[in-house]
């Protein structure tokens, strides 16, 4: 019960920093400069085809008048039509969701369970050769950008090995995959496709690769940090004091007290993975939403941006109210 | 809702804040050891880019019409771009307009960021209300998304590319000044000034802003790294510098291509210049951070 009016509060306090974010996107994509109408018509069209085009998206109208017919489609899931396209922008945003949440979703689990496993490591041989190994790594790869880690992997993964097939499309069109939910390792193993599914694997690994080393140098510092608290802890030392086996210690005393700190980590994670995911998914041609979004910023398609920014603002929040949450329930000292 | 890359991870003071005996000592040493390994890489490769024009032996945008993606070897050290251009005298130039900008905003971004933290701070009411609620619809995105839709809206150049890293950077800043201010404002001495009639601006200026400042210090040599990350991101998809300036992460953007064909040298070598940049600002924010944490205890 607790817990429930805990999220209804804090939903609650969600309510102006969407709508604030709704106002911003929707005033700033207007006043910059930049014409979406004009990009989509080209250099010889006529003063007449553009009113014509901007009467079409209902640019034409007073800003007020657009601003409540857009926040009126907001509030029934209707993010308007592309005006680069012309097709629903909903339905576009429900094919390109799979591919990306496919990404995020495998490398952010991937960088969590290395992560914790080398940063209780770590900690455990503190000040050794082999944590200031660990570390250096972590910085190493917290200093590499990961579009170029992206590349050096598809030259040694592709061009130099043929390991792994080049970097273009999700999964190998021969296979006749069914899209599903769009994620194709899912939809492969929904419809029982195993060729597709060893090939949507084999385009799966070097992007997953790519984000999990960038995501998981971050992760294995404050994992690193936070063992270190618990071995330095009181409890900690008493549970060593009382003779407890290394295993019990290890198990019950150390990874489990570390683990409440993952949840908010996670969380922060996930916003550096998704800004990441853009520069991945442009390095492996992967039409996913980031390159969607892109795309859209670039041409200035308003409706695009509009969803896009909405869309990953309203991500990006709920992500840490549920990390919240699971931190409240894990963690029986947290008041709320 | 820092950014985790962008601000060190929470927690991180954790590490050297336990008292145990004799790691002091071993941690400190670790922690000189990071600061002089950072600044020594640091300071090369300003000097490498200071003099460029020493060291390169081609032009930043001189092509070679000769050598169209030559392989290193001859008059080209790293070979050449499809332009033909030549990527060793690129690389070197290309260092002072990623180390400049970086440089440009994060101080932008501390300066604004320290004005509106210390404001909201101090004044605290309806000014600290207003000024957060903005800061909270900023850190409502991941930093590079807000860096990629900024860098968008604005366009290309210099001056619009430092104004986006900063204004992306400041809400942190703000944030952090902001609590320092908080606590700082309680203390007696500030009470003291107050009654013996020193001027609100006087007091932000001269007690609490020089004692608000600490972690900002730890921050900000991180912070350039990230910076420089996010410019060479954002050139990388085409929102950065415009073709065919010589910077890093455009370089690896031409590059792109080559790779699928195998040829590493038009976007390896930025990378690892920037790679190694990089990481003399984060060994130098980390000794920073590991000093500063023991200082404390």
């Amino acid at each position: 019960m607790r817990i429930l009016r805990f999220v209804g509060r804090r939903l609650l306090q969600l309510i102006p920093v969407l709508l604030g974010v709704v106002v911003l996107t929707f005033l700033l994509v207007r006043v910059l400069p930049g014409d979406p109408i004009r990009t989509i018509l080209g250099p010889n069209a006529t003063e007449e085809d553009a009113a014509a085009a901007r009467e079409r998206f209902g640019l034409d109208q007073p800003m007020w008048k657009q601003f409540l017919d857009y926040l009126g489609g907001l509030v029934t899931g209707d993010f308007g039509t592309s005006i680069q396209s012309g097709g629903s922008v909903t339905a576009e945003v429900a094919v390109r969701i799979g591919p990306t949440l496919e990404l995020v979703v495998f490398s952010v689990s991937l960088a969590l369970v290395v992560a914790v496993v080398l940063g209780i490591w770590s900690a455990r041989r503190a000040d050794r050769v082999g944590d200031h190994s660990i570390r250096i790594f972590a910085l190493i790869g917290n200093s590499m950008p990961e579009f170029w880690l992206g590349l050096v992997l598809i030259l040694v993964g592709y061009s130099v090995l043929g390991w792994f097939p080049a970097p273009s499309g999700r999964v190998d069109p021969d296979t006749n995959l069914t899209p599903i939910t769009g994620a194709d390792l899912v939809d492969a193993v929904l419809t029982a496709n195993w060729p597709a599914f060893g090939s949507a694997a084999a385009h799966l690994a070097l992007p997953v690769a790519t984000l999990a080393i960038v995501i998981v140098a971050p992760l294995l510092r404050s994992v690193r940090a936070s063992a270190l608290e618990v071995l330095h802890s009181e409890a900690y030392v008493a549970a060593g004091a009382h003779g407890l086996r290394p295993r019990t210690l290890l198990r019950g005393y150390l990874t489990r007290a570390t683990m409440v700190r993952v949840p908010s980590l996670a969380a922060l994670v996930f916003g550096t993975a998704i800004g990441s995911t853009v520069l991945v998914e442009y390095v492996y041609s992967w039409q996913g939403f980031g390159q969607w979004a892109l795309r859209g910023l670039l041409y200035r398609d308003y409706p695009v941006v509009q969803a896009s920014v909405v869309i990953i603002a309203l991500a990006y929040v709920l992500v840490f109210l549920i990390a919240d949450v699971v931190h409240a329930i894990l963690d029986p000292r947290v008041k709320i | 809702m820092v950014d985790l890359r962008a601000a060190g991870g929470p927690g991180e003071s954790a590490d050297t804040a336990a008292p145990v005996k004799g790691r002091g000592v071993r941690g400190g040493r670790f922690a000189n050891v990071l600061i002089v390994v950072g600044a020594t890489i640091l300071t090369v490769v300003t000097l490498a880019a200071i003099f460029a024009p020493l060291l390169a032996n081609w032009g930043p945008e001189e092509i070679d019409p000769a050598a169209n993606l030559a392989a290193p070897g001859g008059s080209h050290l790293l070979g050449t771009d499809s332009n033909g251009m030549d990527i060793w005298s690129r690389l070197l130039y290309a260092g002072r307009l990623d180390l400049g900008i970086a440089v440009a905003a994060v101080a932008l971004a501390v300066v604004v960021g320290t004005i509106v933290g210390l404001v909201a701070g101090y004044l605290g009411g309806w000014v600290d209300d207003v000024l957060m609620r903005l800061v909270d619809i900023f850190q409502a995105f991941p930093t590079f998304i807000l860096a990629l839709a900024v860098a968008a809206l604005l366009g290309n150049g210099t001056v619009n590319l430092i104004i986006t890293i900063a204004l992306v950077n400041a809400p942190a800043y703000a944030r952090l000044v902001r609590a320092e201010a908080r606590s700082v404002r309680e203390l007696p001495f500030i009470d003291a000034s107050v009654t013996s009639g020193s001027s609100t601006f006087g007091v932000l200026w001269r007690h609490v802003l020089p004692n608000s400042l600490t972690p900002v210090r730890v921050i900000a040599p991180l912070n350039c790294g990230w910076a420089m990350l996010t410019l060479a991101g954002l050139s990388f998809l085409g929102l950065g510098v415009s073709i065919p300036t010589a910077e890093w992460g455009a370089m690896i953007s031409l590059g792109n291509p080559d790779v699928v064909a195998g040829r590493w040298w038009t976007s390896v070598p930025p990378g690892l210049f920037l790679l190694i940049c990089v990481l003399g600002f984060s060994l130098l924010g980390e000794g920073l951070q590991e000093r500063a944490d023991a200082k404390r205890r």
